[in-house]
This record gives C-alpha cells, sequence and structure tokens, in this order.
C-alpha cells in the first residue's frame, strides 16, 4: 500500500504542477483518477489537504505565512471528514456481512417451506409466492391425505422481511405436527390460533384460509382466520363470486372458534385464494381492485391454471414497475374430469 | 523543557479550547506530525466536549512516554458523571448520530493508537488514549 | 406519507388525532404514542380516524397490541371516523367483532 501511496503522492504533485501551468482538462482527469486510488487505500482527507501543503511549499518556497496558515485551517476541517469516512467504510463492511446472512437465511426460508403441488384427482393447481424482499412473509402449503384429499393452506404474515418470515416457519412446522387428514379446516386454524397467540409479539397477526377438497363429493371445505376473501369461478355463468367468511386473525384473542363453508366444483369451475399483497399494492397511489385482478384471470382462464397465476403475476410485476411492495402469492385451483 | 504532565478542568465551554490547546502544544514538541497534531487536537476536543455536556465536570491529565524505542503521548480523561450503561453501544458505529453521552467515542477511537474505557453507571468514567509519533 | 398524531384531553377521555397514512414507517411511531396511554387504569381512549386515509396491516398491529393492552389494564379504546377503505381491512380480519369502531357517517360527510 506503501508504495501505490508513494506513486499517487509522486503523481498528484506532477499533476498539480502542470495544472497550475496551464489549467489544461487532463491535469484534471489526472486528479479525479488519483483520488479514486486515495479513496480506495483509505486515504483521510486531512492527509490529502496535508499533501496539498507539502507539494506548495515545495513548488513556491516563498510561499506566504497567510496561506499557509489558511491551509492548517483547511485541514483542521478536514479530521472530522475523515472519522466519518472511516466510519462509513466500517458500516458498509457490517452491510455486507448482514446482507449475506440474510440471503443465506432467504435461501434456508426458501427449502424449508418448499411446497410442492401434489397432484389430485380431478383437480388442476396453479400457484405463486413471490416476496417482496428477500424473505417472503407469505406462505402456502399443500398436503395430500391418505384418502387422496387435498389439504390447502394460504397464510400472510403482517409485516415483511424477517421477522414475517421467522413466524412463518414456525406455522409451517405447527401445521407439519397435526395429523393432517384427520383435522377439519376449523380445528386447525384453532390450533393454530393457540401456537401463534402464546408465541408471537402482541403486534403480530397471521392470516389464513385453510381448505380441505374432498375428490368423491367435489366439495372444497374452507374456514378463514381474518384473510382476504377467496373467489369462487362458476363456469355455468361465467362469473365470479366473493367466499364470503367470517373469522378473527391468528394470535389476537386466546380461544377463537372458527365456522367452515363449503363450495361444490362442477367441471372448470375454479376457486382463487390470494394474499392482500394482491390487492393492497398500489400504482401511483391508486390501490389495485380486486376486479381487476378477476378480469387477468378472465382473460386467460383457458390456459392451465399455473399458467394463469404466472400471467396475473406478471401483470402486477408490471404494474408496480418491477418493484413488489408486498409479497404476492395467488393459488387456483380448477376443477378437471 | 517542557513538562512531563499537564492537568485541565473541563467544567465550562471555553475549557474545551483550553484542553485542545494543551494537547497541540504537547504534540508539537513531541514532534508529531501536523496531520497527527490536528487529530489529537479533535479527540481530545471531543472527550472534553463529551465532560462539559453529560458530566458537567472531569479532568484531563496529559502524560509524555518517553522510552528508548518510542516517544509518545498518553491522555487519561476522568469525569464522575452519569456514567456509560451499554459501554458496547456507543462504541457502535452509527450510535454517535444519535447523541448522548459516549456520542463519537468511535471517533476518538480511530483518531488515536490506543483506546481504552472504564465505567461505571452512577459513579464515572474514565477514558485512556494513547497516540506515538511516527 | 407521514402521520400527525394529536393528543387532546376532554374531562376524563384522550382524543387522538390521527392525520396521513397508517404504514409500515408510521406505525412505530403511533405504537409509541399509543400503547403508554392504554395502560393507564380506567382511561377511554378515542382514537379519531377521520383524517387516515390508508392504514396497511402494520397499523392493524399496532391497535391489536393496543386492544390487548386495555384488556390488561382495564383501560378502553374507541376508533371514531373510520373511512371506508379502512374500515374494510378491520372488517376482512375479523376485528369488527372484537373492537369498538365506529365508521365515518357517509350522509354527514356528503352534506357536508
Amino acid at each position: 500500500m506503501g508504495k501505490v501511496v508513494h506513486s499517487n503522492i509522486e503523481n498528484y504533485k506532477s499533476l498539480l504542477k502542470n495544472y497550475i501551468a496551464n489549467q489544461d482538462e487532463q491535469s484534471l482527469y489526472g486528479v479525479d483518477m488519483v483520488s479514486k486510488s486515495f479513496l480506495k487505500n483509505n486515504i483521510l482527507p486531512e492527509e490529502i489537504v496535508n499533501l496539498h501543503i507539502q507539494v506548495l511549499q515545495e513548488l513556491y518556497p516563498d510561499l506566504s505565512e497567510d496561506i499557509k496558515h489558511s491551509m492548517d485551517f483547511l485541514l483542521e476541517a478536514m479530521i472530522s471528514y475523515g472519522i466519518k469516512q472511516q466510519e462509513i467504510q466500517t458500516l458498509k463492511e457490517q452491510q455486507m456481512a448482514i446482507k449475506s446472512e440474510i440471503s443465506v437465511a432467504a435461501s434456508m426460508q426458501e427449502t424449508l417451506l418448499k411446497a410442492d403441488i401434489p397432484s389430485i384427482d380431478g383437480l388442476e393447481i396453479g400457484a405463486i409466492s413471490v416476496p417482496a424482499h428477500q424473505m417472503n412473509g407469505d406462505y402456502y402449503h399443500f398436503v395430500k391425505g391418505k384418502n387422496g384429499t387435498l389439504g390447502l393452506a394460504i397464510a400472510d404474515v403482517i409485516g415483511k422481511g424477517i421477522p414475517a418470515a421467522l413466524c412463518m416457519s414456525m406455522i409451517k412446522y405447527a401445521i407439519d405436527s397435526y395429523p393432517e387428514e384427520s383435522m377439519a379446516p376449523k380445528m386447525i386454524l384453532e390450533n393454530l390460533n393457540r401456537v401463534v397467540e402464546r408465541n408471537v409479539d402482541s403486534s403480530m397477526f397471521i392470516t389464513m384460509i385453510y381448505a380441505q377438497y374432498l375428490p368423491q363429493s367435489r366439495r372444497l371445505i374452507f374456514s378463514s382466520a381474518g384473510h382476504e376473501p377467496g373467489y369462487y369461478y362458476n363456469k355455468a355463468n361465467d362469473r365470479f363470486e366473493e367466499l364470503k367468511t367470517k373469522g378473527l386473525a391468528l394470535g389476537v384473542l386466546p380461544d377463537v372458534q372458527y365456522q367452515e363453508y363449503r363450495v361444490d366444483l362442477d367441471q372448470d369451475d375454479m376457486v382463487i385464494f390470494l394474499t392482500d399483497g394482491v390487492t393492497e399494492c398500489r400504482e401511483e397511489g391508486q390501490f389495485i381492485e380486486v376486479d381487476e385482478v378477476l378480469d387477468v384471470i378472465k382473460r386467460f382462464k383457458d390456459h392451465p391454471a399455473q399458467e394463469i397465476v404466472n400471467q396475473v403475476y406478471k401483470h402486477f410485476e408490471r404494474l408496480q414497475g418491477f418493484q413488489l411492495r408486498d409479497d404476492f402469492t395467488l393459488i387456483i385451483l380448477r376443477k378437471k374430469v | 523543557m517542557e513538562p512531563q504532565t499537564s492537568c485541565v478542568t473541563i467544567q465550562k465551554e471555553w475549557d474545551i479550547v483550553g484542553a485542545r490547546h494543551v494537547a497541540r502544544d504537547m504534540a508539537r514538541s513531541l514532534g508529531f506530525s501536523t496531520v497527527d497534531q490536528a487529530r489529537i487536537a479533535t479527540a481530545v476536543s471531543e472527550l472534553a466536549r463529551n465532560i462539559y455536556l453529560y458530566a458537567k465536570k472531569g479532568q484531563i491529565y496529559f502524560d509524555i512516554i518517553d522510552s528508548v524505542d518510542r516517544k509518545g503521548m498518553n491522555i487519561k480523561v476522568i469525569d464522575s458523571g452519569p456514567g456509560i450503561e451499554d459501554i458496547g453501544e456507543v462504541m457502535q458505529d452509527g450510535f454517535s448520530t444519535s447523541g448522548g453521552l459516549g456520542a463519537g467515542l468511535p471517533g476518538v477511537k480511530r483518531l488515536m493508537d490506543e483506546f481504552d474505557i472504564e465505567s461505571e453507571k452512577g459513579v464515572g468514567t474514565v477514558i485512556y488514549v494513547k497516540k506515538w509519533v511516527r | 406519507m407521514e402521520l400527525s398524531i394529536h393528543l387532546t384531553e376532554k374531562n376524563n377521555s384522550l382524543v387522538i388525532h390521527l392525520s396521513g397514512e397508517i404504514d409500515a414507517y408510521t406505525a412505530p411511531q403511533l405504537k409509541e404514542r399509543l400503547l403508554p396511554l392504554t395502560k393507564q387504569n380506567g382511561t377511554l381512549i378515542k382514537v379519531d380516524m377521520e383524517a387516515v386515509q390508508y392504514m396497511d396491516s402494520t397499523g392493524l398491529g399496532v391497535f391489536i397490541s393496543a386492544l390487548k393492552s386495555t384488556k390488561e389494564n382495564n383501560s378502553k379504546m374507541k376508533l371514531i371516523h373510520i373511512d371506508e377503505r379502512v374500515y374494510r381491512v378491520f372488517k376482512i380480519t375479523g376485528l369488527d367483532e372484537i373492537m369498538d369502531l365506529e365508521p365515518r357517517n357517509k350522509v354527514e360527510r356528503r352534506n357536508g
């Protein structure tokens, strides 16, 4: 390092000499290069002022005392900038370390929460979940019961980032610990509510829909814990209906009872579940209405379910200028033969 | 012959200037470079300001270290102010911007070669710093 | 967006006037002001939402933790003049059934 600095000092001297003689742009370009090299080597501003003073004295042995004093004054004024420069350097290094920790955590979360889409007789499933930042506070989960039923959870943890992601991992393991096929949606939510209420900070809460599909009866049974309503697409009349539900978000009160709702699916009927990241995203201060989501779904309704959810995501990603403000999760179930 | 030891009492804002003055004179006589003189004066200024703003009263002791192999300056700052509860926190970068007792200590540590601190809540704080002539 | 918080006291009841947006950035501010008030035994706190046009789930979290605190400390909280869109968030999450909420009076607003 000493060598680099020394050659730069020499360089600075000759550039300054040149510039004083010619006021040429080339010298200014040169000093720009030198200052970049100083920065890289962590040379502080007061040292540069000091260098300048030395060079001036070399070039002008008869330099006036007033000018000398003024340069010393400038040097003094630079000390605090030097401290800040070092502080910023340290903070930058810390930030890099945190960033890499988060990216490790994010990939761990991805592995932990990985949800494979099972194949269920007579049901087509499309699902997408994209975090706004590195860590996802949305979550979906599918499980195939022994008797061919499908269990489905879609959830949204308040807030974003690491706290939300930690919370989601807890939910996943709680759900995994339940003997799935024997549990009805309302039971699952009631149990989860107790887990969340006991273990999570008082200002955190989770909204969730838990649904069970029974292939034999083509029936979808579901319960909602304060979650954004789902939609039912009726192929026969080509219309969407809101699936009206009641139920308190998880983690607010210790003992909560949930209601069960049902919808029977005919050929090509769809059920749509989403998180509020889909509807709460605002573009230019305008709220995106859920109708817009349904319009896009309708436009692509003849495509495979996975293709539809991908298209809706693409649409909103573009609307938001490719910068998601909230985690985005969308699931479509479609009855097939 | 420069005195080997000096002590400055900090109580008024004007005393900060006095402490800077003593620090710079001693640094100059020891042969510190202009840049290092400025750094020592700034460090002392920061420490004296901390006393003035938060501890109300304290002393700064200046000692010359003159051994066979090296020369340097030893500064000890003592106050009987409120003390610092979490030293780890005030030594963190970015904390200094929030002000309060101990603000600017990471900067002092950077300006000097050696830094040590002891503090007890309700009793006071002692800070030791050194800088060597290069 | 900013959130401004003004506190007025009227014969034994506190009114907090909020104005702006309650989101991840402004929610901590609201929490800092609101929570200590809920810890005073027997107080009634009215939160005037007249000038709040937007609230996200982080804001909801603040009101949930304030609600829990009122139960622990025997105080009461009521939210008044809630905008329709903001009210929807309370309704979806089921909080409208366990909290004392008063939506904005539409007729009054049309005439005003």
